[in-house]
């Protein structure tokens, strides 16, 4: 009789091992970033073509941006202001916008756009931002097919509480484009990153 | 604390080797950004003929820009130019770069500010002058300035919407920026015997010149866009990121290495005692 008691107790320690076995597996792979964005496709994604005309004069409205440096491609949404005045964001982490308080790209001043480097799943489309190197390349497409190119002039870090609103959407007397997400350390409590990312660009004549 | 001598080396090769490696990043950073300003050409002298004009970096013999054949009423588009010493030379339209400039100037290029070198006054008394071109604009306001290059009428009073801009602004001379808010508004240009209005936009965050020029019978006023920036400039920091992506320093695996440990553990010994165990007759 005793030699058959062990058996059910056997069986429970293997079906309870089992079971920790699949939650610690499954708890490994929910915690991990398993950070395979876009930036693989660089190397591939073909750098715009179309007719790339600085002009004086009116330029029409964003629709797209690429930066072949670090893979992004992503279609331009319109972004305003938030009630309390700050810039609104795009509602997916996967898409750029264009704030429509600032210049069109190519036209004088700095044209403002903005993008998530990550979602609460994990990279959004400016997760490789802080890469981008003076130098770099950053095309825009407009809704009547001309294409505004841009070199990196500089690449900054910022704390949020003490953001450069002057440099960033002041007036400039050429052809300029900002590109902002977050950046530094996130904060849990506050849900929020306690920098932000801008990447200067002037256009290329 | 005590370091035998070769152990003290040892540490300050490596703290220098530390501080040299961190400076030259955080100084080449800072100097990206701010190490260019801006400065443009203007031939604004009515009875002048057209001029060459030619920029040098202050103490370079080759010029960095030549604008050809620019003629009365001409504003060259902004050059970013390394901040410094420049000198702004006036030839003749088509004289060799060798000769004697007609007038020079030298400029003082600030990072991150914006110049003019306007060509101003009568042919007779010529000057290059040099203009700082204002960049900060006060909230929800445009600026303007007016440039009076109009010899037909000696005294001009310029008004935009219900402000007066330069009152009795005499040949020559150049008011100062004043903060205007209306969006569009008529700009009139007042004088003996005339009276031209013209509409203009002035949007918020952006700054203009409006310069007064003769032309063929009266004058006409020009409406250059010195810089522009967002008409509302949003507050704070921009809140792009929700954290999925950001590093979690003391989430670290082991906690869950541990449970898939503990558990194979388990499942190995349970499954080692059930071979053992015989199994029950039914």
């Amino acid at each position: 009789m005793k030699a058959f008691a062990g058996r059910p107790a056997a069986g429970f320690a293997l079906a309870v091992g089992l079971a920790a076995v699949a939650v610690g597996g499954t708890g490994l792979i929910l915690t991990r970033h398993w950070v395979t964005p876009r930036y693989p496709a660089a190397a591939v994604l073909r750098v715009p073509a179309g007719p790339a005309v600085a002009r004086p004069g009116p330029v029409a409205a964003p629709v797209a941006l690429t930066i072949p440096a670090i893979g992004v491609r992503t279609a331009l949404i319109r972004l305003g202001l938030t009630t309390s005045g700050a810039l609104q964001v795009p509602p997916s982490a996967s898409i750029a916008g264009w704030y429509t308080g600032s210049p069109r790209p190519g036209a004088i001043g700095p044209a403002i756009i903005a993008g998530h480097i990550d979602s609460y799943l994990g990279p959004g489309i400016f997760y490789h931002l802080s890469e981008l190197a003076p130098g770099d390349r950053l095309f825009v497409r407009r809704a009547d097919g001309t294409l505004a190119v841009f070199r990196v002039t500089a690449v900054r870090s910022y704390p949020k509480d003490h953001f450069p609103t002057h440099s960033v959407y002041g007036a400039t007397p050429d052809r300029e484009l900002r590109l902002i997400t977050c950046g530094g350390t996130f904060d849990p409590s506050l849900r929020s990153y306690l920098s932000n990312v801008v990447v200067y660009a002037s256009e290329i004549t | 604390m005590e370091f035998p001598r070769h152990i003290r080396r040892v540490i300050v090769v490596a703290v220098a080797s530390v501080s040299l490696a961190i400076v030259p990043v955080a100084a080449s950073a800072s100097a990206a950004a701010v190490s260019t300003g801006w400065i443009r050409l203007a031939h604004l002298s009515p009875n002048t003929p057209a001029v060459d004009v030619y920029l040098y970096s202050f103490g370079d013999s080759s010029a960095q820009l030549v604008l050809r054949h620019v003629g009365y009423g001409d504003v060259s588009p902004y050059e970013a130019v390394t901040a410094g010493e420049y000198t702004v030379a006036m030839r003749a339209a088509g004289a060799s770069a060798a000769t004697k400039p007609v007038l020079s100037a030298s400029v003082d290029v600030v990072a991150g500010d914006a110049f003019t070198v306007a060509g101003l006054g009568p042919e007779s008394a010529l000057r290059l002058q040099v203009l700082r071109d204002d960049l900060r604009t006060p909230p929800d306001k445009a600026l303007v300035r007016v440039i009076q290059a109009s010899l037909h009428e000696h005294l001009v009073t310029v008004s935009y919407g219900g402000t007066v801009l330069a009152a009795s602004l005499a040949f020559g001379s150049v008011s100062s920026y004043q903060p205007v808010s209306a969006p569009a508004a008529p700009v009139r240009i007042e004088a003996v015997g005339v009276d031209v209005a013209s509409s203009v936009t002035l949007a918020a965050g952006s700054v203009h010149t409006l310069v007064v020029l003769d032309k063929a019978n009266g004058v006409t006023v020009d409406n250059l866009l010195d810089a522009a920036g967002s008409a509302v400039a949003p507050a704070g920091g921009v809140g792009t990121g929700l954290g999925g992506a950001a590093p979690r320093g003391p989430a670290s695996p082991l906690p869950w290495v541990a449970v898939i440990v503990a558990g194979a553990l388990i499942a190995l010994a349970g499954r080692l005692r059930l071979r053992r165990l015989p199994r029950p007759r039914t």
